[in-house]
């Protein structure tokens, strides 16, 4: 893992291309794909422009990790009032003197956005714009690159706490310079590195970060969001999201029915190994393509909810309301023009609290009995990342043979209990429950659109003979570490380092105990 | 088509015989365009830009977009700055007194296609 970072000054036209250009040499140096390293290039060169051109002046930074190159470019303003309307081609502020130049012709951004392949676009007004855009730098990392990575990452929110790290269930994360980044090879997209993260630094990507209701448009939400404002009935909700201007609201739930029901059909038919498992966390999918393959049999090939709805949805304009990463990878997946609709539920919260405080609110919720779906008693729901890690080596180990079904979530309380809703997920789901006969709908089954694939996230590398002399490596550096998990390194572990020394993305000088050894003897 | 050979074709300047001088590549391809985000996006690489923008982002850009060369039109000329620039990334420049729509003209006859041709 290696850090660049480049200051680049207002109307510098003349040293404009210097941080691309040493960009450039290092991609080159790491044996960067050819491909791979022009189009860093146009994209770090369009950025660096940007803030010759518009801004007060800024800095480039750029993390090289593991297959993939990470580009932060932050400036001290004047910020973009519309990005959308910034990243449009053929629109451009630029002054007569980039003009003369030939710059200024309204193709930065898009320029940026065709070269990379994950942009993401932020800018306050009077505060500054930050343009963060990856890269894969090999073939095959570009392959996993179709499946878009949803976890933002702000460094500089970063208080070095390292919480993070212990939280990851594939221990993806790394904290190195007071800056968090992840593996992507191994991310699942969960909640858990956000729901660790007191300051921010790790959350939900927000983009867009306003809501643009069509006139014909849709938005999606799940029910824990219906059910979430406190002491308000979820009819007045759904009224009031209407009235942010949708012509059409849509909850997830009827589809989380639809899957619990097919799933449990196909458990009875015995064509899958039991217990069969539910996509329906589609983090947990990932978390079994990436740390048990061997369970991959086990799924249920069916659509997530949000996938199924976004099939049926078809070609209108869905805004949808998305409360983890993982739901917003599943959609780009599954449709990828739909970038710019998935926003984060403290989006919609924000436009809802104003128009909420004027609405009546409910003494008591009346419970009313929530029809069962047949076979029920043959589900165990799980959630919570260390039930679902523990009940999935049980399936591993072939010890959990009387379970026929099981629908397991990362979020403690299932979807209700992801970290970036406002509501408590126990008291939401009870709230769900009294009163979800008032968001009706309707739903179908759909198959999968993705098969399951087995993603080769710990396979230290594609050559079988280089991995084997790899893993003698790994060995011997886990043995000459301590052993103690300190994550003073960085990493979580002390084997994800001795992974990150033979993978050449850290050095053993990291761990502390072996530099001290050192310095004491001489 | 090599680099001396299209220059002698079209009576070039050539501003940078250490570059061109011996220079074995073909040039199959070339672009024409004064919007250096264009060019960018869009010029062939190892091809050859006809422009008539002349300062220092041109040889950033070139470079980013690894042309082989660079041909001024208009007979516009590059300082000693930039001459430096291209010599140091390894780009050809050339000045002709033609205007762009000529020189293209006559490297399309020589075979020279666009991008996407």
């Amino acid at each position: 893992m290696e850090h660049l970072a480049y200051d680049i000054r207002n109307g510098d036209f003349g040293g404009a291309g210097a941080a691309s250009r040493d960009l450039k040499q290092h991609l080159k140096r790491i044996g960067a794909e050819p491909d791979a390293v022009r189009r860093a290039m146009i994209a770090a060169y369009e950025a660096e422009m940007n803030v010759v051109i518009h801004t007060e002046g800024g800095r480039l930074e750029a993390t090289v990790s593991d297959g993939q190159l990470d580009v932060d470019v932050v400036d001290r303003g004047p910020g973009i009032p519309d990005v959308p309307q910034a990243m449009r081609e053929g629109f451009s502020t630029a002054p007569s003197e980039a003009r003369a130049l030939g710059f200024g012709a309204g193709m930065g951004l898009p320029n940026i956005e065709r070269n990379s392949d994950r942009l993401r676009v932020t800018s306050a007004v009077g505060d500054g714009t930050r343009v963060s855009f990856s890269i894969m730098l090999r073939p095959e990392a570009a392959d996993q690159g179709a499946r878009p990575s949803s976890l933002s990452i702000a460094a500089e929110l970063c208080r070095d706490c390292r919480h993070c790290l212990a939280s990851c269930p594939t221990a993806a994360v790394r904290v190195r310079e007071s800056r968090p980044s992840v593996l992507h090879h191994l991310c699942i997209d969960c909640t858990c590195c956000i729901a660790a993260c007191d300051p921010g630094a790790l959350t939900l990507l927000d983009a867009p970060d306003e809501l643009a209701p069509a006139a014909d448009g849709v938005l999606a939400v799940p029910p824990a969001l219906l059910a979430g404002f406190g002491d308000h009935a979820v009819e007045t909700v759904l009224e009031e999201l209407r009235g942010l201007g949708f012509a059409e609201v849509v909850s997830v739930h009827p589809y989380e029915d639809e899957l619990r029901q097919g799933v449990l059909e196909l458990a009875a038919t015995s064509a899958l190994p039991a217990p069969v498992i539910s996509p329906v966390c589609p983090a947990v999918v990932s978390l079994i393509e990436v740390k048990y393959p061997s369970l991959v049999p086990h799924l249920a090939p069916l659509a997530s909810p949000w996938e199924a709805l976004q099939r049926d949805l078809g070609e209108r304009d869905v805004t949808y309301v998305v409360s983890c990463p993982s739901q917003r990878t599943a959609l780009l997946a599954q449709q990828p023009t739909e970038q710019r609709h998935t926003v984060t539920p403290r989006l919609v919260r924000e436009a809802m609290l104003p128009r909420l405080a004027t609405r009546r609110r409910v003494a008591h919720h009346a419970s009313a009995p929530r029809p069962q779906a047949a076979g029920a008693d043959d589900l165990v729901v799980v959630s919570g990342v260390s039930h679902v890690l523990a009940v999935l080596e049980q399936i591993e180990d072939g010890r959990l043979t009387d379970v026929a079904s099981l629908e397991p979530f990362i979020c403690d309380g299932g979807c209700f209990g992801s970290p970036l809703l406002a509501e408590d997920a126990y008291v939401a789901a009870w709230r769900w429950a009294a009163t979800a006969g008032a968001a009706p709908g309707e739903a179908r089954s759909h198959e999968r659109a993705r098969p399951y694939r087995p993603r080769p996230g710990i396979r230290l590398d594609p050559d079988m003979a280089v991995a084997i002399r790899k893993l003698a490596e790994l060995d011997a550096e886990t043995r000459a570490l301590p052993g103690k998990d300190c994550g003073a390194c960085g990493a979580p572990t002390c084997a994800a380092l001795a992974e990150d020394i033979v993978m050449e993305r850290a050095v053993r000088a990291l761990c502390p105990y072996i530099t001290a050894e050192k310095e004491s003897a001489s | 088509m090599k680099l001396e050979d299209i220059a002698r074709e079209l009576g070039l300047i050539e501003l940078t015989p250490e570059v061109s001088a011996g220079d074995e590549a073909e040039i199959e391809r070339g672009y024409a365009s004064d919007l250096l985000s264009d060019v960018l996006a869009h010029a062939p690489e190892g091809g050859v830009l006809v422009t008539l923008q002349v300062h220092l982002n041109v040889i950033a850009v070139a470079s980013h977009a690894e042309l082989a060369a660079v041909i001024f039109a208009g007979d516009r000329r590059p300082d000693e700055d930039m001459r430096a620039k291209a010599v140091a990334e390894g780009i050809a420049l050339f000045v002709s007194p033609a205007d762009t729509f000529d020189i293209v003209g006559r490297l399309y006859a020589m075979g020279i296609q666009g991008t996407h041709a």
